[in-house]
């Protein structure tokens, strides 16, 4: 990649690192609790930078350019984060702490919406966490996409009501609720195994032999 | 030996690596946050807040003392530090310009698309694909189909226009 006449900015990483250091001090005189979610997340972001992990690359390349490692990957990040997510649940609520899931109504907008966002990640080279990670990376391009990005929240936000009125909307339908924890978590996990093999089918359908 | 150690900070890790740690820490963000890590939500109120200030939007009651308490701000501002940090660690860091005047308006239209879809479904790749799939809610899946069908459109428009 770009290995070639790079000095070394490792007296920039040092003053990043202090100035980091600093806000979590500064951090803990607030809260414990954004200063743990603050760690946390430059240890996301470090994760998608050194992993190349992009949610948009795992939906278009398979039909761009054929390549599905990084669909595979989404695959097994969601095997592992539906077994963990209904552990970490049903332990919350044996021991009676808050815990809420993402369990969102639904409508047409959220098809739509869905449409609309597949569109605009793969224009702007990247989706909210990708546009995040490579504004990290200097990108220019996705500093741009951000401006959008902070322009349609609010033309969406404000057109959600209209969606509501006039299409409707059905309560968020929580899985487990219906058939139970155990088949819901089995069926979703052989839903994935079942996209992984077409994933896999894709692949030597494209590349040939493989 | 010391190769693997200089793949840690210089990378790049392997995808299925990625994948496991980013389940591992999107996982202790459910914990400590008790509710699954999102990004748009917080989005859209910094741009209430600036819009409501610029005396273009209605005034919705947000206040910069609410943004700044908010887990959200610290969570998408550590993933923009944390990636810069690994270019860094990796003597990387740099301002990357645009190859091409075409991709400003693709940039600008994209982000637009995605600012609006997300906040009318009520999520993004990480609110609803991860977590909504995570969370075993059908409108997670829903998404996702809806996503994949926005991104086989996407590429046509791609192929088409800009590349």
């Amino acid at each position: 990649m770009e290995k070639k006449a790079l000095t070394s900015q490792w007296k920039l990483n040092l003053g990043f690192s202090f100035f980091i250091l600093m806000l979590i001090v500064l951090l803990l005189q607030v809260s414990i609790q954004l200063t743990l979610l603050f760690a946390v997340s430059l240890a996301l972001g470090f994760t998608l930078q050194k992993s190349r992990f992009c949610f948009t690359s795992a939906f278009r390349d398979p039909l761009l350019v054929g390549y599905t490692t990084l669909t595979e990957a989404l695959i097994l990040l969601l095997a592992i984060s539906i077994p963990g997510f209904a552990i970490v649940s049903n332990v919350a609520g044996i021991l009676h702490l808050p815990l809420s899931l993402y369990v969102t109504p639904f409508g047409i907008h959220t098809f739509v919406g869905g449409i609309l966002f597949g569109i605009g990640m793969v224009m702007a080279g990247g989706c909210a966490s990708g546009i995040l990670m490579r504004i990290g990376e200097g990108f220019a391009m996705q500093m741009i996409a951000f401006a959008g990005l902070m322009i349609g929240a609010i033309l969406g936000k404000y057109s959600l009501p209209y969606w509501r009125a006039n299409f409707g909307e059905a309560p968020g339908i929580f899985l487990p609720d219906i058939i139970g924890w155990l088949p819901a978590v089995v069926l979703q996990l052989l839903i994935l195994f079942f996209l992984w093999k077409v994933t896999r089918w894709w692949k030597r359908k494209l590349n040939g032999v493989g | 030996m010391r190769n693997k150690v200089q793949i840690i900070y210089k990378g790049p890790w392997a995808y299925w690596v990625g994948a496991v740690v980013l389940a591992i820490l999107n996982m202790i963000v459910l914990i400590v946050r008790e509710m699954p890590w999102g990004i748009t939500t917080n989005i859209e109120a910094w741009s209430v807040w600036l819009g409501s200030n610029m005396g273009l939007l209605h005034d919705e009651g947000i206040t910069f003392k609410q943004l700044m308490l908010s887990d959200g701000t610290y969570l998408n501002m550590g993933v923009i530090l944390g990636a810069f940090w690994g270019t860094l660690a990796a003597s990387q860091a740099r301002f990357r310009h645009m190859k091409n005047r075409k991709f400003v308006i693709s940039a600008l239209i994209g982000g637009l698309l995605m600012g609006y879809g997300a906040r009318i479904a009520s999520g993004c790749n990480i609110g609803l694909v991860l977590n909504g799939i995570a969370s075993s809610s059908l409108s997670g899946w829903l998404f996702t189909i809806a996503v994949f069908i926005g991104v086989w459109l996407g590429s046509k428009i791609l192929l088409r226009f800009l590349l």
